[in-house]
């Protein structure tokens, strides 16, 4: 079988724009969660704290492609500009039929969405609306815009599947490369902060909202004073090689993918399922073809849900028990949906390069209902050479992601 | 309604919303093969004309225009 590698990174977060500000502001416990008061126009809406990334330097995209993209599509085209010039690739080698993408998000462009159908809606009429809104907030706009902006001339899989949307594009993109569909893929994804994806999980009691005037406290992974999840924005890309070809072309090689699964609950439409957790690690093991105690770290989900952290603490002890260190990275940023995936694998690279093993920022104390599980509470170094990056979505959909560091 | 007005509110969209240079804005003037707009750029510069001038321009006005000097002749004919 084919063995897939990351050659190339580009991320836009809110602890920082390149792999190095993420990783020292994590290093430094850094929050990326700020309070937004522009969410107090909105009535009865409690949530104020959003993590947001600090780049609108839209102008690095050339006009004609920019035209069609609202901020997640604009800030998704960055770091997969940072990813290609990471890589050093060629534009022949981006154009070649055999080099594909896989991105996705949640929700297209939000803002473009509430520009055009609130207009459409009320007045009943389309005139005065321009050709663009559509392209910036339909489904794959992410993947839509990549693809002609790069004059990308393979496969072309949109990962639309909500907070699994740029773990799903990163495994779509292992599996191509892997069963030979294609040679190169550029995967990832990105979400655009918006009150509308904060007001959403208001609705279903799943926000935080007593940490509006302390935001760097919230959210609290597995702690007992968590109060709900931060919605958050960021983007990501990754270069996703096949072995042999990056190793011929002298290609940094950042790590190897060795394992991905994807499976559903077939349960409730949001109440997270410990048994579905569990099966999408215990199959993402069996892709790597190894046992539990090989892996090193595991980047949790958990989003500081009452529910979804507990659900997911039983799953990963009963694969793992009490001895792998895990956290959930979503302390330092918030949950940035559509793009937590790719940014949390690139802070799982960053676990393979330099050894940090990321505390779990905010937990204080453990809540009692989770399980006995290696909490990191401050930064660890270890020597691990592979992670595993977790993440869950509405829908019962799961994703599991295993990477191991290349041998020099 | 002034050609005057008219030709500066299309300057000033053509450089606000469409990032075309001042000095290309110039008398005869393509859009497609000077200003590097295409198709839906003129749907789009015509949404905008029409708001700002408040004048009857539709989409399918935009098959009908290819240079600045036109865009503003069509436009003195609905003004």
């Amino acid at each position: 079988m084919r063995r897939v590698v990351i050659t190339g990174v580009g991320v836009l977060s809110p602890l920082g724009n390149d792999m190095q500000e993420l990783q020292e502001g994590i290093e430094s416990s850094r929050s990326g969660v700020v309070h937004v008061e522009s969410w107090s126009e909105y009535k009865d809406f409690k949530t104020r704290v959003c993590g947001l990334v600090n780049w609108e330097d839209y102008k690095v995209i050339p006009r004609k492609s920019r035209r069609s993209m609202g901020r997640v599509a604009i800030m998704a085209a960055k770091t997969m500009q940072d990813a290609v010039a990471d890589a050093g690739l060629s534009e022949e080698q981006i154009s070649n039929p055999r080099t594909g993408i896989s991105f996705g998000s949640t929700m297209g462009s939000d803002a473009a969405l509430f520009d055009s159908i609130g207009t459409i809606a009320k007045e009943k009429t389309f005139n005065g609306q321009n050709s663009m809104s559509f392209l910036q907030f339909m489904s794959h706009t992410v993947a839509a815009n990549i693809a002609a902006m790069f004059k990308i001339r393979g496969r072309n899989i949109p990962a639309c599947s909500a907070c699994t949307s740029s773990s799903m594009a990163i495994g779509i993109g292992y599996e191509s490369i892997k069963y030979g569909m294609s040679d190169m893929m550029f995967v990832g994804g990105s979400e655009e902060a918006h009150p509308y994806n904060a007001g959403i999980f208001e609705i279903m009691a799943a926000t935080s909202t007593r940490y509006n005037d302390s935001p760097d406290q919230t959210p609290r992974p597995f702690d007992t004073e968590r109060d709900g999840l931060v919605t958050a924005e960021g983007a990501g890309t990754l270069v996703l090689e096949e072995y042999e070809a990056a190793k011929a072309r002298g290609a940094k090689i950042y790590a190897e993918i060795i394992g991905y699964a994807t499976s559903c609950d077939g349960e409730h439409i949001t109440t997270p399922s410990s048994e579905g957790m569990e099966q999408v690690m215990r199959l993402a093991l069996d892709d790597a073809k190894i046992t539990p105690d090989k892996v090193g770290y595991i980047n949790a989900h958990a989003t500081s849900t009452p529910k979804g952290d507990i659900a997911e603490s039983h799953a990963t002890y009963a694969v793992f028990g009490d001895k792998t260190p895990i956290s959930s990275t979503k302390g330092y940023m918030g949950h940035l949906l559509g793009g937590c995936g790719v940014v949390e694998s690139i802070i799982g690279l960053i676990s393979l390069k330099t050894g940090l093993l990321p505390a779990n920022k905010n937990l204080l104390k453990v809540d009692e209902t989770c399980a006995p599980l290696d909490y990191l509470f401050e930064h660890r170094y270890g020597n691990h050479d592979i992670v595993m990056n977790n993440n869950f979505a509405f829908g019962g959909i799961n994703t599991s992601l295993i990477f191991k560091k290349i041998e020099e | 309604m002034t050609e005057e007005l008219v030709r500066a509110t299309l300057k000033e969209v053509l450089i606000e919303e469409f990032e075309v240079e001042e000095d290309e804005i110039v008398e005869g003037a393509n859009f497609f093969e000077d200003l590097d707009m295409d198709s839906l750029d003129a749907i789009d510069l015509i949404v905008m004309m029409d708001k700002k001038l408040n004048i009857d321009l539709k989409a399918e006005d935009a098959q009908k225009i290819r240079t600045i000097d036109e865009f503003v002749t069509l436009i003195m004919t609905r003004a």
